[in-house]
């Protein structure tokens, strides 16, 4: 053989190993999705009790109405989950300002220990949902929008302080050095150097976080914790599947308008 | 007298252990305009920044106005560097801050930090501001984003805030090197003038040897990090050039 057949061998022997690979891999994902779908749906699931298909149909047309005598007492609940998203990120984002200062690599006090540790909090912010802060600050400080606010307000902290620290971090030096330059301090390094080229970012993420404490704000309320998952709740116990839609719907009403605000302002801001 | 006085001075980079500057010693008189030339990786950017010690020297002495700038504290630093303007290659505006609020920038040295978090200046401040940018030919752009003007409008916002300061000396970093070559003659003739109307020393960093020799009135040659050229401009002929200029030339 010649050196050109040697080498044709070695590439269709190479591309034979990588689609044998890639068929390995495949079989192994369909594998663990047949695994999955036996012990969750074969396993797990109580078909005797669903009953038939018409039974399932009839459950789910329960939900098609809508109660309109609930709406006088939504405004109230409707109010409260837009305030807490308000407050809850306006809090975060005062919170944020410590954590910021330690996890941003080129302004924290100490590289060793501020900067991981204000990375760690960080992720400890996100790592921990929502609704597990919300259980959280109801047994710390009670039943109530309180607790509702103070959880929205840490796990808004997270998101916040990473963008920001990153912007930080990514900062345009020159500015710096032309401040320093007229015997700036380091607090009008910050103010000059650092603030104007990352105010845009910080603005922009802190009203994207506001727009999904909103919808965050919402479900508060299932563990205790104030707004429209209270009534939510109310109407599930009760049985008033029509009153279930009607909250759903004043949800999804809140939400949009957080949508259309969090464009324009983010707009206006960047 | 010689208003700055640099002698011996040194830097070694931190990351690569490479001399950048070796045994310089110069100085600056009043009235002077001091420009440093030599080919790109010579030193010379290094070089200014030593004077208000942006880049930390390893050994020398730099003594301005009969102060030794290396053996200041942190805050007497802040202090002497607010009477020492600078302008930079690249203007280091704030771009997203108003034409006012960058030449008001100059004056960060004097105003208390609680005030100048809020952008609060003195009256005075911003009347001389306005003084300075009708001089500088920006009276149209006051209140314009820094970053809504053309390179030449950019490097005069930043000789304004270097003028800001009242400064007693100007150190320059080529200040042409982002503009055209018509614009940057314009530069470096109102860099001459405000330092003659307000009577201050300029040292200048400048790789253009026509414009260097057109402005400045004392030429400081440097090569590799080695001041090999240092007299009056007359002074600077065909030969020494070449020799400052060596390794471009091979």
């Amino acid at each position: 053989m010649n050196a050109l057949a040697l080498r044709i061998e070695a590439v269709a022997a190479g591309r034979a190993r990588r689609r044998r690979r890639g068929l390995a891999l495949a079989g192994l994902v369909a594998l663990l999705a047949i695994v999955s779908a036996h012990t969750v749906l074969v396993v797990d699931t109580d078909w005797e009790r669903m009953g038939s298909l018409g039974a399932v149909m009839k459950s789910v047309a329960r939900f098609l109405a809508v109660d309109f005598s609930l709406i006088p007492q939504l405004w109230e609940p409707v109010l409260e989950t837009f305030m807490m998203a308000c407050i809850g990120t306006l809090v975060g984002a005062i919170l944020c300002i410590p954590v910021i200062w330690l996890g941003a690599l080129n302004v924290t006090p100490s590289r060793w220990i501020g900067y991981p540790f204000g990375r760690f909090l960080m992720t400890m912010s996100r790592s921990i949902h929502e609704i597990v802060w919300a259980l959280i600050f109801v047994s710390a400080v009670g039943l109530g929008s309180l607790a509702g606010i103070l959880a929205l307000a840490m796990r808004s902290i997270g998101f916040i302080a990473k963008i920001t620290a990153e912007a930080i971090e990514n900062v345009d030096p020159k500015p710096i050095e032309a401040i320093k330059a007229v015997g700036g301090s380091k607090l009008q390094v910050l103010r000059y150097g650092i603030m104007p080229q990352v105010l845009p970012v910080v603005l922009g993420t802190i009203i994207f976080e506001w727009d999904i404490n909103i919808r965050r704000s919402a479900i508060m309320g299932l563990v205790g914790a104030g707004g429209l998952g209270l009534t939510f709740h109310r109407q599930m116990v009760m049985f008033n599947w029509p009153g279930v839609t009607t909250v759903i719907l004043a949800i999804l009403v809140l939400i949009v308008i957080g949508e259309i605000a969090s464009h324009y302002v983010r707009k206006a801001v960047t | 007298m010689a208003i700055l006085d640099v002698s011996d001075l040194s830097v070694r980079y931190a990351g690569t252990g490479r001399e950048v500057l070796r045994g310089v010693s110069f100085s600056v008189d009043a009235h002077e305009f001091v420009a440093i030339i030599g080919p790109s990786g010579a030193g010379k950017s290094t070089l200014i920044r030593c004077i208000n010690r942006l880049v930390e020297p390893r050994g020398g002495r730099i003594v301005l106005y009969g102060e030794d700038v290396m053996a200041m504290t942190a805050r007497r630093l802040r202090r002497a560097r607010r009477h020492i303007g600078m302008i930079f290659q690249e203007f280091n505006l704030v771009n997203r801050m108003s034409v006012m609020d960058n030449v008001l920038s100059g004056r960060l040295g004097y105003v208390g930090t609680l005030p100048s978090v809020f952008k609060l200046f003195p009256k005075a401040d911003i009347r001389r501001a306005l003084e300075i940018l009708d001089r500088v030919g920006l009276s149209d752009h006051v209140d314009k984003r820094a970053d809504r003007l053309s390179g030449g409008q950019r490097q005069r916002v930043g000789i304004a805030r270097a003028l800001m300061q009242d400064p007693k000396l100007l150190l320059v970093d080529e200040p042409t090197s982002s503009l055209d070559p018509k614009i940057s003659r314009e530069v470096m003739g109102l860099i001459r003038g405000i330092a003659r109307e307000f009577d201050v020393p300029v040292l200048c960093n400048i790789h253009d040897v026509q414009l260097a020799t057109e402005f400045a009135t004392k030429i400081i040659g440097l090569q590799d990090g080695i001041k090999i050229f240092e007299g009056p401009t007359a002074a600077l002929d065909r030969k020494k050039l070449d020799e400052i200029y060596a390794m471009e030339v091979l």
